[in-house]
């Protein structure tokens, strides 16, 4: 039986009727169309559907939708260098650059991730990212590209706040 | 994966959550309570012992405070991981939350929900698919075990990182149920067998954990085995807490994780009086890869494991001498 959920996504609040038992990640993509989140083992194993809720990067794949009603959700689709446009943000640039993505289904996730560490911590170093990055999984790059990329967004971030 | 369905409550005080249980108890109808969900929803995926109710504890007020004495049952492993007062009492507590799980699921897991996690076998954490190919076991739909089939109790394996420093602390935790509170040593909380792991009734909810002040003299560390460095569950997990009286042991106390079907304090292995010395860490090593039993359910051989719970035991005892 479905119920009426209210949802803050990106700023924006969103009202569906959803199951008791929907996941976050199935209401972001098969509900919202929010499909820039990724589904990956589906296990929380891997960091695809990695999202940021209240400013903590977390699973998607293991958060039940009626569990964050209330809390402030941000998906990669809300990742943008200006509130005010879609222009790309800093560590989408970076990752474009550095080659952060091959296949780029990983790559959703690890930038969410990323994000939510670099707004506690902007100047994190190498060791430190790689420790934030301990939930994210990704299969071509060998993650030194990962790396670079968020070295380098980190840095040209720092230097224009 | 689609869930199973089951019908969701939400309970914002205790008292409230308290007559949910009452009431659904009553009725005769099985029930999970649910804080982080890392556990929980993984084993529901799988069709691993769902049931028709979820009390969620995600809109509970509370019960998430960090502090040296008390550690409320909700509160984040992210942030026991990080807290300051931890880590400068209880450093061994700090470093095994960092080594729980990845970080995004420590945003996600509590210290109660690593508490009462699940145990794991290799026959039990699989998809439905797969156990009904290879027929089902005695934890879930089954009626044998398929690592011991001779005996009739479950030998799955304990695998959370928090109770073997929180055996060593001699912490106590605190359950609220239909019958009113209790607290209760974790020392006598675990019994063995992998299905019903604890002495806690279904409708009890654990709301705290209480470390003593006489435990503000250990020096704690952990260390565990795992099949890489993050997002791995420990198969064979060593925790010690060390006093000094001199340069002689003056309190030992070791609890180890990831061997058996509960986490294990071994409360007779008995060091005291003994000289700080490299010579009693080897004795500690031989003494305690004596008494570690491990069942081949996980990765890694059984033998492997138990060795290196001895290892661990001797690098962290002359760690914690320094
Ligand atoms: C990929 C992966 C890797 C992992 N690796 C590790 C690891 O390395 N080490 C480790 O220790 N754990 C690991 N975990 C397990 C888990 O993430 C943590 O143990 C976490 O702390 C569990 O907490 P939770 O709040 O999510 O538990 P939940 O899933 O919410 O609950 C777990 C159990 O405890 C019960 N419960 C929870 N809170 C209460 C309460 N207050 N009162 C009564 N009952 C309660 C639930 O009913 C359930 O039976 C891993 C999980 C995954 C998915
Ligand atoms: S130890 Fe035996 S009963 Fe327990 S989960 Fe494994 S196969 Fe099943």
């Amino acid at each position: 039986m479905k119920r009426t959920i209210k949802l803050r996504i990106n700023g924006s609040e969103h009202e569906l009727a959803v199951p008791a038992n929907a996941l976050l990640l199935d209401v972001l993509r098969n509900d919202l169309h929010l499909v820039g989140t990724k589904r990956g083992c589906d296990m929380g194993t891997c960091g695809c559907c990695n999202i940021i809720i209240d400013g903590r990067a977390v699973n998607s794949c293991l958060v039940l939708a009626f569990d964050v009603e209330g809390r402030d959700i941000q998906t990669i689709e809300g990742v943008t260098a200006s509130a005010d446009d879609d222009s790309i943000h800093p560590l989408q640039e970076a990752w474009a650059e550095c080659g952060g993505s091959q296949c780029g289904f990983c790559a959703a996730g690890f930038i969410m991730t990323v994000h939510a560490l670099l707004e506690n911590e902007p100047q994190p170093n190498r060791a430190g990212i790689a420790e934030a990055l301990g939930g994210n999984v990704c299969r071509c790059t060998g993650y030194k590209k990962i790396l670079d990329a968020v070295e380098l967004a980190a840095g040209r971030m720092a230097a224009t706040t | 994966m689609i869930l199973p369905t089951f019908e969701l409550h939400h309970p914002t005080t205790i008292t409230e959550l308290v007559e949910i249980a009452r009431d659904l108890t009553a009725q005769g109808e099985a029930f999970d309570y649910m804080a982080g969900g890392t556990d929980v929803l993984p084993n529901y995926k799988n069709r691993l012992n769902p049931r028709p109710h979820v009390i969620s504890l995600a809109r509970l007020a509370g019960l998430d405070e960090i502090g040296v004495d008390r550690i409320g049952a909700r509160a984040l492993v992210d942030d026991l991981a990080r807290s300051s007062v931890l880590s400068e009492h209880y450093p061994g507590l700090v470093e095994a939350a960092r080594s729980v799980s990845s970080p995004p699921l420590r945003n996600l897991g509590t210290i109660g929900g690593n508490l009462l996690l699940d145990t794991r076998c290799w026959y039990f954490n699989q998809s439905e698919f797969w156990r009904e190919s290879k027929g089902y076991c005695m934890k879930a739909d089954g009626d044998v075990c398929l690592v011991v089939p001779q005996k009739e109790i479950c030998y799955a394996t304990y695998s959370g990182d928090l109770a073997p420093v929180l055996l060593v602390l001699d912490a106590r935790v605190t359950l609220v149920g239909p019958d009113g509170e209790r607290t209760v040593p974790l020392r006598e909380f675990y019994a063995f067998d992998g299905i019903t792991r604890f002495l806690k009734g279904p409708a009890e909810l654990l709301t705290a954990v209480d470390i003593p002040s006489s435990s503000r003299e250990l020096r704690t560390g952990y260390r565990k085995l795992r099949m890489r460095d993050t997002i791995e569950y420990p198969v064979a997990g060593v925790a010690l807490a060390l006093h000094t009286d001199g340069d002689k042991v003056g309190r030992l106390e070791v609890a180890v994780t990831g061997t058996e079907a509960i986490p294990l304090w071994y409360g007779d292995l008995d060091l005291t009086g003994q000289p700080a010395t490299p010579a009693t860490a080897e004795a500690l090593q031989e003494a305690l890869v004596d008494r570690v039993t491990c069942y081949r359910n996980v990765p890694f051989p059984p033998g492997y494991r138990k060795a290196m719970t001895g290892e661990y035991a001797r690098e962290l005892f002359s760690a914690l001498v320094g």
